[in-house]
């Protein structure tokens, strides 16, 4: 087995004024590299995982590790933060400052990283996104879309290990969505961070190498993408759409078309053209 | 209309103003503002009007943009104005409408009433120059610097400057808000416009509360969003701007500490016998 970069055991979070847990005794792990999706409704746990992640929130029974470092630890508190980035929902809410750059330079600044390696590492990070254009730009002037990407450049420049995205695309409109999936799978698939991405869009989750589903404070289901929307009635049982694309070869595989594992539109394409022709 | 508010915008550039480094862009700010309140002729008035004009020509921000920060204060412009003429009576009597009434206008009031609305633009100029060409962050940065001594109060000078920062970075995404409040409530029906002062007052109620539990949501988000990149408030984070005194500053601190010295020496010492610098004020 690879490295686990994130592991939660056993956790349970109840947040202070409620009788009911947000998480109930959740475990799982997130290996080096991997693209992560955990879908949920609201109110499913999901957004709770993320503040738990870099010790934002500690868990109130259970343990999550960080390469292996105990979020509880007060010591490991920073390096935590270090290696897991949040991105959070709202992307007016989570940019502190004015000017594109220097809002993407506030985390390593935070570090106390050298100003050369500072500029370097905030270049990196707004190229990586696309952003680099738009360096010297007010932030209050870009679309939604474009507010998301440099909040993720504004962690990419901490060098994280890995990212987890809280709901990135919940605000944006389509075009936006597109460009933050868009720069999320670049970064997992050329600089190989690790990614997980917390939404309640299927079409999202098509991508991933693995997709959690979540309901009432607990993983319910666990697997490949493939596995997890051939669950028509427990995904529509717990409010969640399957894929139009999947649900179009579920029911051929129904009538006695199998296509074999499709979830995008092209694949589908792919596969029903073949089988047109054979 | 709301979104016509210019304070603490920020207009980016490369021009000269806006390369000088903000501590020192800060204190000839001072400087200048002290000298304008010094003014006490035409002659010290007009140099320091000129100094104002070279600046926002040196800025490279277009009249259109400063001309819209001034429109804001039109209004109060022309009652100041208004008020000074009738606030002094010497000087040559120009209309005196009825002869039993101390209501008169003179050419002293008239002077002097030019005099402030002169010295209110430029006011305006140069402090409006001064966010427009520096960056919400550097600024602060600056006044946190400069205000470092302060310390030794234990005044916690970093986190003043924090605070600014923020509150500079959510002006305009609160005044967007209040223009989507204003449209819902709008769209329910709500009443922005006529009625008395009262009810005008009243209804702006719905538009505060709202705006009020927003800010506050806001506030506790922004607060993980910051402690998720590793924010622990202390003094001792890198910058990506380093601020550095070069020649420009020097030439621009120089000039206008001649301009201060011409002010003042023009306005206490004796040195009338030309109209320029008769006293106005």
């Amino acid at each position: 087995m690879k490295e686990q970069l994130l592991k939660f055991e056993n956790v349970t979070y109840r947040y202070e004024d409620e009788s009911e847990p947000a998480l109930q005794s959740v475990s799982f792990g997130v290996e080096k590299g991997e693209f992560v999706v955990i879908l949920g409704h609201n109110g499913s746990g999901k957004s709770t995982v993320a503040k738990l992640s870099n010790s934002i929130y500690l868990p109130t029974e259970g343990k999550v590790f960080v390469n292996g470092m105990d979020t509880s630890d007060e010591n490991n508190e920073i390096n935590c933060r270090k290696t897991v980035g949040v991105v959070f929902q709202n992307p007016d809410n989570q940019i502190v400052a004015s000017i594109v750059e220097e809002d993407v330079a506030f985390g390593p600044e935070n570090l106390c990283v050298e100003q050369k390696e500072l500029r370097k590492r905030v270049d990196e990070a707004l190229q990586s996104v696309g952003m680099y254009d738009y360096r010297m730009h007010e932030t209050h002037k870009l679309s939604g879309g474009q507010k998301q990407r440099v909040a993720i450049a504004g962690i990419l420049a901490m060098r994280p290990q890995c990212i987890v995205l809280d709901e990135p695309t919940a605000m944006l409109d389509p075009k936006g969505r597109r460009e933050v999936m868009r720069a999320v799978r670049k970064l997992n698939e050329e600089e190989g961070i690790t990614v997980l991405f917390i939404t309640h869009f299927m079409e999202e989750a098509v991508f991933a190498d693995r997709v959690m589903v979540m309901d009432d404070g607990k993983v319910i289901l666990d697997g490949t993408p493939s596995k997890v929307f051939a669950q028509t009635q427990l995904l529509k049982k717990v409010g969640l759409d399957v894929p139009e694309v999947a649900r179009l070869a579920a029911a051929l595989r129904e009538n006695g078309t199998d296509l074999g594992d499709v979830l995008t539109e092209d694949a589908f394409v792919q596969a029903f053209s073949r089988k047109m022709e054979g | 209309m709301i979104r016509d508010i210019t304070i603490g915008q920020y207009f980016p550039g490369t021009s000269l103003i806006h390369k000088l480094d903000p501590r020192v862009k800060i204190v000839l700010t001072v400087l200048n503002i002290a000298a304008l309140f010094l003014c006490r002729n035409f002659f010290s008035l007009l140099l320091m009007f000129v100094m104002s004009v070279v600046w926002v020509l040196l800025s490279r921000i277009p009249f259109k943009t400063i001309l819209k920060g001034l429109k804001m204060i039109l209004m109060i412009l022309i009652f100041t104005a208004f008020l000074q003429i009738f606030y002094n009576d010497g000087g040559t009597v120009l209309w005196h409408p009825v002869e039993n009434w101390d209501f008169k206008i003179t050419t002293e009031g008239v002077f002097s009433a030019i005099f402030i609305a002169v010295r209110i633009v430029s006011l305006i100029l140069l402090s409006t120059l001064l966010t427009y060409t520096t960056s919400p962050t550097l600024l602060t940065d600056a006044i946190e610097r400069l205000l470092s001594p302060l310390k030794v109060f234990k005044v916690k000078v970093h986190s003043l400057a924090m605070m600014m920062t923020i509150a500079l970075r959510f002006i305009p995404t609160l005044i967007e808000e209040i223009d989507i409040i204003m449209s819902a409530q709008k769209a329910r029906g709500a009443d922005l416009e006529t009625g008395s002062l009262i009810q005008r007052a009243k209804a702006l109620v719905p538009i505060l509360v709202p705006l009020f539990v927003n800010s506050f949501r806001r506030a506790y988000e922004l607060a993980f969003a910051m402690e998720a990149r590793c924010y622990g408030g202390d003094e001792k984070r890198t910058r990506l701007r380093v601020m550095k005194v070069s020649a420009r500053d020097i030439v621009m601190l120089a000039v206008t500490l001649v301009c201060l010295t011409a002010v003042v020496v023009t306005s206490f010492a004796n040195v009338g016998g030309f109209i320029l610098f008769e006293r106005v004020i």
